[in-house]
């Protein structure tokens, strides 16, 4: 590697390289204060991501360091610092090791910013390793919590079977095309001629472990589990960032795609309608603020997946909005949640949260205008989302799509009011939760003006996003 | 002779057996064996690839796969320590403190 392309992999090279530094340091002085260290280390990642000119376009055949790639970079560098943020008194109140969480973290944001600047297959898989590694320790970091290592467990079972699957897909795309690298493995693909059926397997295997990660119906089951199981502050980390990386590197996969989406259409289309479906069925008798918000990202993936069939620049700009959208509302729901929890447990029945929104209207007033904006209501930033990947749906002639996800929609109301009217309407019999500290107010109030200021003037970001989209 | 495709043909039947493995069995250490079973027959598809398409970039891959499965081994053992500490068993049966 030369030194250019050190200097074009910098912020990623600044990640890893800074958990490592927590770690190893964190042996000799244990404390919590190294999670502040890793705000500061995220924050410098995103700052040289944004202002540092790349001085080679592309890494080792690897990893793609354009404005895309970029952009993303400083997106989950923002989002991991503002998770390390919530986790601060979280942390503190459940004793878990500062610096081994606060490198484990600023891994994963490397991991997730390395996968979305995938342009191979190889760069593809050791990124959504890096972070899935990672996560698994995360699920299970409160150690004497059963529940936690149940989770854990759940999700590395599955997860390493996807992994099987997504290695052996891509072995079979390689087969047939005899490349890694994204636009020459699918143009080999075209011209494979015998071999042409075995890279649509592969590319059937690869659907599959994609599906697992993203929580895609009929492969979401241990999505609940592992929601409810996880600590709070990595839930919202695990619903935002992992998932919206695979997402992020899954749009130039498919724009570099060409002919080839013809044979995927069907599939795609199945499991963009089976996601909708399922998890809007699913939420709607849940009684548990954790596992509805995983069925309901379930529903968001389905949106996700109608963004990516449609392709074409102005829906896969629709599906970036609606990531960055969600991404702003899950995190702050969990950023709630995180505020609220104490020494024994973490509040998540909805009958915890009756009449909450007398004794901390704050706090449930912003869940409430997350659970809003999650549903699509104006002027949040959740409706202008949805509108746009309908309105996509509609232009790129997929009527039965945007008619399962108006209805969806529509549905989608009644859990995510549920949660409201237990927190506002009804007998105030909840006890005293814990009260928020700072820095979890800080977090809050800047997801939710994000909420509100993309919602009323989403402009700037329509631009950027425009500009940024290969 | 043996040519390609019977290598392919042999981590596929290896990959299904893991497959099957894996949501057959209750253990969890022997689900682990089963997984192995299907990176390692991953692993066995890149080499004879690699060779068929006289190109090392398959070759590369499998050392990433080995590191990665070494990587999950290390985190699944652990744990499933902290499982069995709190609840005195690895068998998928138990693992239901979290449903519906």
């Amino acid at each position: 590697m030369s030194a250019l392309e050190l200097q074009s992999l910098l912020p990623q090279i600044i990640l890893a390289l800074g958990a490592t530094t927590v770690l190893m340091l964190g042996a000799w002085y244990p404390s919590r204060k190294w999670i502040l260290g890793g705000v500061v280390i995220a924050l410098f990642a995103a700052l040289s991501a944004g202002l540092m000119t790349p001085a080679v376009p592309e890494v080792g055949n690897l990893y793609s360091t354009g404005s895309y790639a970029r952009f993303f970079v400083v997106l989950w560098s923002l989002l991991g610092a503002l998770s390390l943020l919530l986790s601060l008194r979280y942390a503190e109140i459940h004793d878990l090791p500062g610096s081994e969480y606060c490198a484990l973290i600023l891994f994963a944001i490397c991991g997730m910013s390395l996968l979305s600047a995938a342009t191979s297959l190889i760069g593809l898989f050791l990124g959504l390793e890096a972070f899935t590694l990672v996560f698994y320790i995360l699920i299970a970091f409160k150690r004497e919590d059963s529940r936690g290592a149940e989770a854990g467990l759940k999700y590395l079972v599955m997860g390493a079977v996807a992994t099987g699957f997504l290695a052996f897909g891509i072995s079979l795309i390689y087969a047939a095309s005899g490349s890694f690298h994204l636009p020459e493995a699918f143009a080999g693909l075209e011209q494979a001629g015998g071999m042409r059926p075995l890279g649509l397997a592969g590319w059937a295997l690869m659907l599959v472990a994609i599906g697992f990660k993203v929580s895609l119906a009929p492969f979401h089951l241990w999505t609940p589990d592992v929601y409810q199981g996880a600590p709070a502050p990595v839930t919202g980390l695990l619903a935002t960032g992992s998932k919206g990386a695979v997402f992020a590197s899954l749009v130039p996969l498919f724009a570099a795609l060409g002919p080839l989406k013809a044979d995927l259409e069907q599939v795609l289309w199945l499991l963009a309608a089976l996601s909708l479906l399922a998890g809007t069925f699913a939420a709607l008798p849940q009684r548990n603020l954790k596992r509805m918000l995983a069925y309901s990202s379930v529903v968001h993936m389905g949106y996700l997946m109608i963004g990516l069939l449609v392709g074409g620049s102005e829906a896969h700009r629709a599906l970036l909005f609606y990531l960055i959208s969600y991404a702003f509302a899950t995190l702050a729901a969990f950023g709630v949640l995180t505020s609220f929890s104490r020494v024994d447990d973490e509040p998540q029945e909805y009958a915890d949260f009756r009449g909450l929104g007398y004794l901390h209207p704050r706090r449930s007033s912003l869940l409430a205008a997350c659970l809003l904006s999650l549903a699509g209501i104006p002027p949040l930033v959740g409706f202008f989302a949805k509108f746009g990947i309908i309105a996509a749906a509609l232009k790129g002639g997929y009527p039965g799509l945007a008619v399962i996800a108006v209805l969806a929609a529509l549905t989608s109301l009644y859990y995510y009011l549920a949660p409201i009217v237990v927190l506002f309407m009804q007998q105030r019999d909840a006890r005293q939760l814990r009260r928020g500290c700072r820095h979890e107010y800080f977090v809050l109030a800047l997801c939710f003006s994000a909420i509100l200021l993309l919602g009323v003037y989403p402009a700037p970001l329509l631009d950027l996003l425009t500009g940024i989209l290969p | 002779m043996i040519s390609v495709y019977h290598y392919l043909i042999l981590s596929a039947i290896i990959f299904s057996i893991g497959t099957f493995g894996v949501l057959t069995r209750k253990n969890a250490i022997v689900i682990f064996m089963c997984i192995e079973l299907m990176l390692n027959s991953v692993n066995l598809t890149f080499i004879a690839l690699s060779r068929h398409l006289q190109n090392m970039d398959g070759q590369i891959f499998v050392f990433f796969v080995m590191a990665v499965a070494a990587a999950e081994a290390a985190v699944g053992l652990a744990l499933m320590i902290a499982f069995y500490r709190n609840r005195e068993s690895i068998d998928t049966d138990d693992f239901n403190m979290l449903k519906w």
